[in-house]
């Protein structure tokens, strides 16, 4: 699945290094990395300087020190705040109703062969479609505004949960479903002392491209129908040549998607070291 | 006459997953359609299986479908063609040379993890609504997951090989031709599967900002005017296109590289 192949990747991307060099390699990491972000910075403040740039670009044209300027001014007179709660509360409700729509139909179609059969081609039919295609029909039904924002976010962020949920369970161990059967365990106990154990760090990956597919449907669905929020403000900002304003808009929402996958990985590092397979993969 | 239900039973047998699938799809989608002798049915917000088929055979007979798809498809496939070519060498230097992966790597990551799609309403002021517009778009989506899979492909590059090659004499060029080249192929299809979906999204953003054709433009153009029957049928085939190149890929992946589904 789609889904899991990022995590293949991460696993054959830890490449085996001697423990001696690792802390060198891990500065050295760090400091180019950080070097060629400044570099580039430093490249984009300093064309104007070189270059000359015509009339009509200029208009279109912004330096990273302006994009701050207009981001601490946006944070200072607090204009910021009002956009990006109305994004914030969006945002939340749909994962939230995806987390509690996918984490249970997930379940139910790992421990069901028959319904995950029958539902099968819906989700690998929605899935692979890109849910911006509904965006009109959803403004149509819900109108513009909170509902139809929330319900892009809903349908972005739910199926990488339900496909990641329902893939954790089905890898639950056999040996152990049947153990906690034999001591009389109803079906609900399975789910809970067994399979979610189980199932939780296929669960937190889902969770972390949920979290981004969450934020790409807040700021398509402010882009084309909404009345606020941060997406909206970025529009309005385009369309009068504030391109300041889209940039800071850009650095608000990948600082926060970053923020928010970074802190669901180190849940998943938690929540997983005393695993021995994940062990064994370091 | 005996035969007739065990040869019928052992089909379903055989392909239970799919008979039901289908099964379920059939009562989907006949359940969709009886819903209206219950439910009032309002035909400006709703509409059923048998308007949409119409409006799908009004579109093709009329050619309007088949011109929004190729307005469609010139910059998808540019902006794909263009990310692979691009993608594919850088991932591949980065995973290649360590330091310049070391210093690429955050960079990707940045632009990867935010949500470029931010960046369209600029991209359509700069280079227009029309295909220019588009397409870069379209690349500036779906470059990065060649770019990471090109480079994870390259780190799991047996290091032995790279070895033989420099011992028997091939230099840098050689190494990448007949090692690197060769090892990050399955990685580049397993990236393009990612990048397809994230193209589409790239197409239809395009297109429901600003554009006078294509088949976004036609879902938004059809939403405009109510005309749901049409616009399901354009939504459908959109689906349609995205399954069948996920799909389409997937079953590529399996039937070139099938030690990779090995486990």
């Amino acid at each position: 699945m789609a889904e899991m192949q990022t995590l293949d990747l991460e696993l054959s991307a830890t490449s085996g290094t001697l423990p001696a060099t690792a802390s060198r390699q891990r500065i050295e990491s760090i400091a180019l990395g950080t070097a060629a972000i400044v570099l580039l910075l430093l490249i984009w403040e300093l064309v104007p300087h070189f270059l000359p740039i015509k009339q009509g670009t200029r208009l279109f044209f912004t330096v990273p020190s302006r994009i701050f300027e207009t981001l601490w001014e946006m944070f200072a007179t607090g204009s910021i705040w009002a956009p990006l709660g109305v994004s914030a509360a969006a945002f939340a409700i749909g994962l939230a109703l995806a987390i509690a729509a996918g984490l249970p139909l997930g379940i139910l179609l790992g421990r069901s062969k028959t319904l995950n059969a029958m539902l099968d081609p819906f989700v690998t039919a929605f899935n692979a479609t890109p849910r911006l295609v509904f965006l009109p029909l959803l403004m149509l039904w819900l109108g513009i505004g909170m509902w139809s924002k929330i319900a892009i976010v809903f349908l972005g962020a739910v199926f990488p949960l339900l496909i990641n949920t329902h893939e954790g369970v089905r890898n639950a161990d056999k040996v152990l479903i049947n153990v906690v059967r034999s001591f009389g365990a109803s079906e609900w106990d399975v789910a809970r002392l067994v399979v979610l154990p189980n199932s939780l760090p296929f669960i937190v990956v889902g969770l972390r491209l949920a979290i981004g597919r969450a934020i790409l449907g807040v700021v398509v669905a402010e882009f084309f129908g909404a009345q606020d929020g941060l997406g909206v403000v970025m529009v309005r900002a385009a369309s009068s040549f504030n391109v300041d304003i889209v940039f800071a808009g850009l650095i608000i929402f990948a600082g926060l998607s970053l923020i928010m996958t970074g802190l669901v990985r180190l849940f998943e590092e938690r929540t997983s070291r005393w695993r021995p397979q994940r062990a064994a993969n370091e | 006459m005996a035969t007739q239900p065990s040869v019928l039973s052992g089909f379903i047998g055989r392909h239970r997953n799919a008979v039901l699938g289908g099964a379920a799809v059939a009562l989907f989608f006949a359940a969709w359609q009886a819903i209206f002798f219950v439910v009032p049915f309002n035909p400006l917000f709703i509409t059923k299986p048998s308007l949409i088929a119409a409006g799908l055979v009004d579109l093709i007979e009329s050619g309007d479908l088949f011109h929004d798809l190729a307005v469609s498809a010139v910059p998808f496939f540019l902006g794909l063609f263009a990310a692979v070519v691009i993608g594919v060498p850088v991932g591949m230097v980065m995973g290649r040379r360590v330091r310049i992966g070391y210093a690429l790597d955050p960079l990707m990551t940045v632009f990867y993890a935010s949500p470029l799609v931010a960046l369209a309403p600029l991209l359509v002021i700069f280079f227009g609504v029309g295909l220019p517009g588009k397409t870069i778009i379209v690349f500036s989506l779906a470059v990065f997951p060649f770019v990471f899979n090109a480079c994870a492909g390259v780190r799991a590059v047996d290091h032995l090989l790279v070895n033989v090659v420099r011992s028997l004499g091939g230099g840098e060029r050689d190494v990448y031709l007949k090692i690197l080249l060769p090892s990050v192929l399955p990685y580049t299809i397993a990236g393009a599967r990612i990048a397809v979906g994230r193209a589409l999204i790239g197409v239809l953003v395009g297109e429901f900002f600003a554009a006078s054709e294509g088949i976004g433009h036609a879902i938004t153009r059809f939403a405009d005017i109510f005309a749901v029957d049409r616009m399901f049928a354009c939504i459908l085939t959109v689906m349609v296109i995205a399954i069948t190149l996920t799909e389409g890929i997937r079953w590529a992946e399996r039937t070139a590289f099938p030690w990779r589904f090995g486990q």
